[in-house]
């Protein structure tokens, strides 16, 4: 029942963003015609753009809250002791809520884009399916690197506020950082779609990036297996 | 029945169950053919491990005072031996009413006396010979 | 059934830094038996049971519990499966219900009797559908023991059990402890209440610093361990009684006391060689000889 532990954990903070992006996303792109400027040649496409641009700033957040908890907070919380003496391994422990929060991310990305596509139909605004598709896989698949770095985060620090702090942190620097020396590889503008945006139409290219997703993928990989490590190796 | 297992006097919990279940049949308190309760039963009753009840048990068995039946439990068969144990016991008795009555005699008090029992009980035999 | 110790460590140490918490461990708890764990508090006892079930990595050592090697992952998985453990500190999830908290326990172990649950939720009176955290301390400190109690493991582990339970509660705790010993459970416990040690464990051991200090029955205590009173008409030298046994001497003018382990025999024998006055022999309670045990020579 290591599944439904993760489920009840994380239940109130997935439900409470769930209904904050879906929200969101809704109102905002059937209230957004105010917004349109005229300038904007693809008012729509574009509406579509920035609803990804906050959607990115929203989603990210929740991920790393999602990416909290753990056996090292559950020693802050004083429960670590009736965990660990489960007859589970400490990976399967970590695996069980990985997988949670990954399936949590995914549908954090992904029913936010259909209640948009719902939306914008009945407001005679059709959308394409394959650009709601592509943004859901630029947020799912470029942005569960962050995700694991918040797994990692919770996985060296204990505290029950300061981990959540020092995740947030490292994405505020790393997005900085990476913005200003290696913007190439910035993951944040791989998620919102800057770097497959056209800019003429505001459409999403048809041809996703799938080098930089893989290459975030990977990374996120990379962070998980730290993590089983670090996890594994400590002293509770 | 009713035992009372005390912790702190020098004497191992299974030697005083022992001697407790040797005087109530010496006293008649147990009769032959009488049923203990089951080790598991006294050990929660008296709150003293399992293993107290059982060696106790598995020691009268050796004397003959009890007979361990499997699934039942255990059993009294006072013997001839037990009796005339009892006899000996009675007659003790009598000689140390004397000996107290004397010891009062002497002026001792009764706290005295008894300290004085206890603290030449706790010899073991063998010091007591070679004295 | 083998007649394996339960628990059996060699050269178990852990050091956290200068800090030794555990030095040179060698344990052995029998099967079938009561032992309880004494020691005063950061002598070790917690870390020690937590290198047991794999929480803590030893420093140095290797050890096993029902078999298997402590320091393996797969095996100490294993072994947890047969092993039921409560800590010091009773811990629950808070945002489970008393329902949800026994069904998720109840999920992982096969020895789980759904009987001795109903009957010791009855007999506790837990509220089923109330939340941990808006549960009192003795409820949850009764819902934490019920968690091991409810099963039949090969070894039930408890550190510190009867802390936050007034005297009715450890009495029932004590029975239950008797009672689950009376079906094969080896039990291993660690407790402050000296009184209770005394009434239901077989086994005492005792840690102080990370050393195991003694490791004897109760009954090989209360058979042997004395403590002998002496007067003399002049003081004699301490060192005429240094014999084997011989714990601790203390002059107090004419009046020498005498806590021997074993051997009584032999200090009496040379009292009345060197013409005492006076010999008591008592017995020492358990409080006593931990007193004794741990004190800084």
């Amino acid at each position: 029942m290591l599944w439904y532990k993760a489920w009840l954990e994380t239940r109130s903070r997935f439900l409470t963003c769930l209904a904050t992006l879906t929200l969101f996303s809704g109102i905002f792109v059937h209230h957004a015609q105010a917004l349109v400027r005229p300038e904007w040649k693809s008012d729509f496409n574009r509406l579509l753009f920035v609803n990804q641009q906050f959607l990115v700033i929203m989603w990210v957040l929740a991920v790393v809250l999602l990416g909290m908890g753990g056996i090292v907070r559950e020693k802050a919380v004083g429960t670590s002791s009736l965990t660990l003496a489960l007859p589970a391994s400490r990976v399967r422990l970590l695996g069980v809520r990985v997988a949670t929060g990954i399936l949590q991310a995914a549908m954090l990305a992904t029913v936010p884009w259909i209640a948009v596509f719902f939306v914008s139909t009945f407001a005679r605004k059709p959308i394409l399916v394959n650009q709601v598709l592509s943004y859901v896989l630029l947020l799912i698949g470029g942005g569960l690197v962050y995700f694991a770095l918040a797994v990692l985060v919770s996985s060296l620090v204990a505290g029950e506020y300061t981990a959540p702090a020092i995740a947030f942190g490292v994405v505020l620097l790393g997005a900085i950082v990476f913005d200003s020396w290696l913007r190439q590889f910035n993951v944040w503008r791989l998620v919102t779609g800057d770097f497959s945006i056209d800019r003429g139409t505001y459409l999403l290219s048809a041809h996703p990036p799938w080098t930089g997703i893989l290459a975030s993928l990977s990374v996120a990989v990379l962070l998980l297996l730290a993590s089983a490590i670090v996890v594994q190796r400590r002293d509770f | 029945m009713f035992f009372k297992l005390i912790p702190t006097t020098g004497q191992p919990l299974y030697l005083q169950l022992m001697q407790q279940i040797r005087h109530a049949a010496e006293t008649g308190a147990l009769r032959d053919g009488d049923q203990l309760p089951g080790i598991r039963t006294l050990a929660e009753k008296l709150v003293v491990s399992p293993n107290t009840i059982a060696k106790a048990y598995s020691e009268l068995e050796h004397e003959g005072l009890l007979e361990l039946r499997q699934g039942s439990g255990a059993f009294v068969c006072v013997k001839r031996r037990t009796r005339f144990l009892a006899d000996q016991v009675h007659m003790a008795r009598r000689r140390i009413r004397d000996l107290i009555e004397r010891l009062r005699d002497d002026g001792l008090l009764d706290q005295e006396i008894r300290r004085a029992f206890e603290a030449e009980l706790l010899y073991p035999p063998e010091i007591v010979t070679k004295r | 059934m083998t007649n394996e110790p339960v628990i059996l460590t060699r050269a178990l140490a852990k050091s956290y830094g200068n800090l030794a918490a555990a030095r040179d461990l060698n344990l052995s708890v029998a099967r079938n038996r009561i032992t309880a764990f004494l020691g005063r508090n950061g002598a070790g006892k917690s870390t020690t049971i937590k290198m047991l079930l794999g929480m803590t990595r030893p420093t140095a050592g290797s050890g096993t519990v029902l078999g298997k090697q402590i320091t393996n992952t797969t095996e100490s998985c294993e072994l947890r499966r047969r092993v039921a453990y409560v800590a010091e500190d009773k811990p629950l999830y808070g945002y489970m219900t008393v329902e949800q908290t026994i069904r998720f326990a109840s999920s992982f172990y096969t020895d789980w009797r759904r009987d001795v649950e109903q009957k010791l939720v009855c007999d506790f009176e837990l509220p089923l559908h109330r939340k941990v955290k808006m549960l009192s301390k003795g409820m949850r400190t009764k819902l934490a023991l019920l968690l091991a109690f409810a099963r039949r493991p090969d070894l039930l582990i408890l550190d510190e059990p009867s802390e936050g339970l007034d005297p009715v509660g450890i009495e029932y705790l004590l029975q239950v402890l008797v009672a689950l010993s009376a079906e094969g459970v080896s039990v291993f416990f660690s407790s402050h209440q000296i009184g209770e040690v005394e009434r239901v464990a077989d086994h005492v051991c005792i840690l102080d610093k990370g050393c195991l200090l003694m490791d004897t029955s109760l009954d090989q205590l209360r058979q042997f361990y004395r403590r002998v009173d002496l007067v003399f008409s002049a003081p004699p030298p301490e060192r005429e009684f240094r014999i084997s046994g011989v714990q601790r001497i203390e002059t107090s003018g004419r009046q020498m006391c005498v806590f021997a382990s074993e051997n009584a025999e032999a200090v009496v024998e040379r009292a009345h060689d060197l013409n005492a006055v006076s010999v008591e022999v008592a017995p020492v309670g358990l409080r006593d000889i931990f007193l004794e045990t741990v004190r800084e020579t």
